[in-house]
């Protein structure tokens, strides 16, 4: 697909946006010329960076506080991304994964749709710096520890270095929980229209991204019916993963708090909830499909700290 | 930069032309603008009282409600696809794989119907028209199912995308939050069908065409939607938009047809 009239149209209408929001951003002052000189040599990059300083200044503390959160989130994926692809910057990251990465390779698509995802989570990681965000956590491709045990190599996730059913489930768990969170915090950006959008438009990507690793992995004849081809969450807590059933009881424990309720199992119910608006949409009137269909046709959110205690065995420093 | 094109639709009529119509959805896929003059709306109303209640199919999207029945109108749509499509002889020649995901999506969407419909309750739109050979011919083949599901979804995702920002309620947008990831898994699903089909590039599931430089996906202001909406030439009750949403629009990246 030529891609080429998008990238000329779109590019400068982000920027657009990013400037409308900006008030004490004026046309004609030294940001505005940056940026228009930056577009004119074609680097998006450059473009960003002009404006990133600018438009964070914006931003209210509560924005401020989602985008960092969000980054953070982004910055793992992306290395989680790029150490299974071998393309991080540190190579012990690349090496941990390298037996699992010669299986993917024997996939016909496999690596393609990690390397897709992953240049998704480096340009989310662009945006999102770009509308103000900053790696408050210090964040690099050294500070994860994808086993899950905050630096000591030696947790519960080891697995996915070596069995490729293991590494899709997980990444699954991590898009699905990247859904969640995003859509935990939509209602925190409700004051700034462009922010929201944005975020809006991440979340419906990580969605995408979920729903291929499904597929790929019932394709693949290991994972149960549970993991709809339709590429939506079936059911909640640890079943709605449709592992192997034989994980460790630290994979068991994430995937529950990964499909299951939050601390607050009002604000972030289970993905098995069905009660909508106050409607059971298991049984509607004109749509009285069961349990099943009721769970798969609405996702639900997490709010921040249970995402942090989702994520927080994967990053070696605290986060909050 | 490249000047913008401009195409304007001054009747409802030029939409169903095809040679329009095939401009009209390439500007789209350009990101081009058109322009609908009022006209394209008022032939379809009915002002001076003698059709079947097309003040009601006129969306006030300055506030939440309407914005909800836009959504509703987008679902009611999605659901008489799928019903039909589940009747249709291109679902039959679909593999026991892909029909799981027609029936799937067929129930998600139903239920994304009524679960509007009960929550705007008296304040709901009436049960839209469709044009039964139209929405056929949709579906006759396999590979047209499959084709329109996928820009349907894409549609969906990029209405709700451009929608979320004109909802007041955080309660609302937390429900339509809900449903548009919903929406893109099957937008993914569709596009991995098609792809697998094509010898399985495996990136096609969230494309360069519907996932932008910047990591975002599709966005369409209503008014875009809906003049795709129209473009397909399936609804047959006067929908329309009366009073625009409040708010800055913003850019469009909206659903491409499917290659």
């Amino acid at each position: 697909m030529d891609n080429q009239p998008m990238l000329e149209t779109i590019e400068p209408e982000v920027i657009k946006r990013l400037i409308d929001r900006s008030d004490e951003i004026r046309q004609g002052s030294p940001t505005r010329s940056g940026v228009t000189a930056a577009l004119a040599l074609g680097s998006i990059p450059i473009a960003l960076a002009a404006l990133s300083r600018d438009a964070g200044a914006q931003v209210s503390t509560t924005i401020k506080n989602v985008l960092d959160f969000a980054l953070a989130l982004e910055i793992f994926e992306n290395e989680f991304y790029k150490a299974v692809l071998g393309s991080s910057l540190s190579a012990a990251q690349n090496n941990a994964f390298a037996t699992v990465r010669a299986k993917a390779m024997a996939v016909p698509g496999a690596v393609n749709t990690l390397d897709q995802i992953q240049r998704h989570e480096t340009a989310h990681v662009a945006t999102l710096t770009a509308l103000g965000a900053t790696n408050v956590f210090n964040l690099s491709a050294t500070t994860f520890d994808f086993t899950g045990a905050r630096g000591a190599g030696n947790g519960p996730f080891a697995g996915a270095t070596t069995d490729l059913p293991f590494l899709l489930e997980v990444a699954q768990g991590a898009e699905d929980t990247g859904v969640r969170a995003y859509k935990g915090q939509a209602g925190n950006l409700m004051s700034n229209a462009a922010i929201l959008e944005g975020a809006l438009r991440i979340h419906s990507v990580e969605a995408r991204h979920a729903a291929r690793i499904r597929r790929m992995r019932r394709l693949a004849a290991g994972a149960s019916a549970t993991v709809r081809l339709s590429g939506t969450v079936r059911g909640g807590g640890a079943s709605a993963a449709g592992g192997s059933g034989s994980e460790p009881a630290g994979v068991v424990a994430a995937f529950n708090a990964i499909y299951g309720a939050g601390a607050n199992s009002t604000s972030a119910p289970s993905e098995s909830n069905t009660i909508q608006a106050g409607l059971n949409v298991a049984s509607l009137s004109g749509a009285s499909f069961g349990a099943d269909a009721g769970s798969e046709a609405f996702d639900e959110p997490l709010d921040r700290a249970d995402v942090v205690a989702i994520v927080q065995p994967f990053f070696i420093p605290t986060i909050s | 930069m490249s000047q913008k094109q401009q195409m304007i639709i001054s009747s409802g009529d030029q939409l169903l032309q095809l040679t329009t119509r095939r401009r009209f959805l390439g500007l789209l896929g350009v990101a081009g603008a058109v322009v609908m003059l009022p006209s394209v709306f008022t032939a379809c109303n009915d002002d001076n009282g003698t059709g079947p209640n097309s003040n009601n199919f006129r969306l006030d999207l300055s506030n939440d409600i309407g914005i909800l029945n836009y959504a509703y109108a987008l679902e009611q749509l999605e659901a008489k696809f799928y019903t039909a499509a589940l009747a249709s002889a291109g679902f039959n020649a679909l593999s026991n794989d892909e029909k799981e995901v027609v029936a799937d999506v067929q129930k998600h969407e139903v239920i994304h119907r009524e679960f509007l419909r009960q929550v705007l309750g008296n304040a709901a739109i009436p049960d839209i028209a469709f044009t039964a050979a139209t929405v056929a011919s949709l579906i006759s083949t396999d590979v047209k199912l499959l084709s329109n599901s996928q820009l349907l979804e894409d549609t969906g995702v990029s209405a709700y995308n451009g929608a979320g920002k004109y909802l007041v309620s955080p309660a609302y947008l937390l429900v339509a939050g809900k449903i548009v990831s919903v929406e893109a898994r099957h937008a993914a699903a569709f596009r991995d069908m098609r792809d697998i089909r094509a010898g399985n590039t495996g990136r096609m599931f969230a494309g360069d065409d519907v996932v932008n430089p910047q990591g975002l996906d599709v966005k369409a202001e209503p008014s875009t939607v809906l003049a795709a909406v129209v473009s397909l030439n399936v609804v047959s009750s006067p929908l329309s938009i009366g009073t625009g949403p409040k708010g800055t629009p913003t850019a469009d990246m909206p659903a491409p047809t499917p290659a």
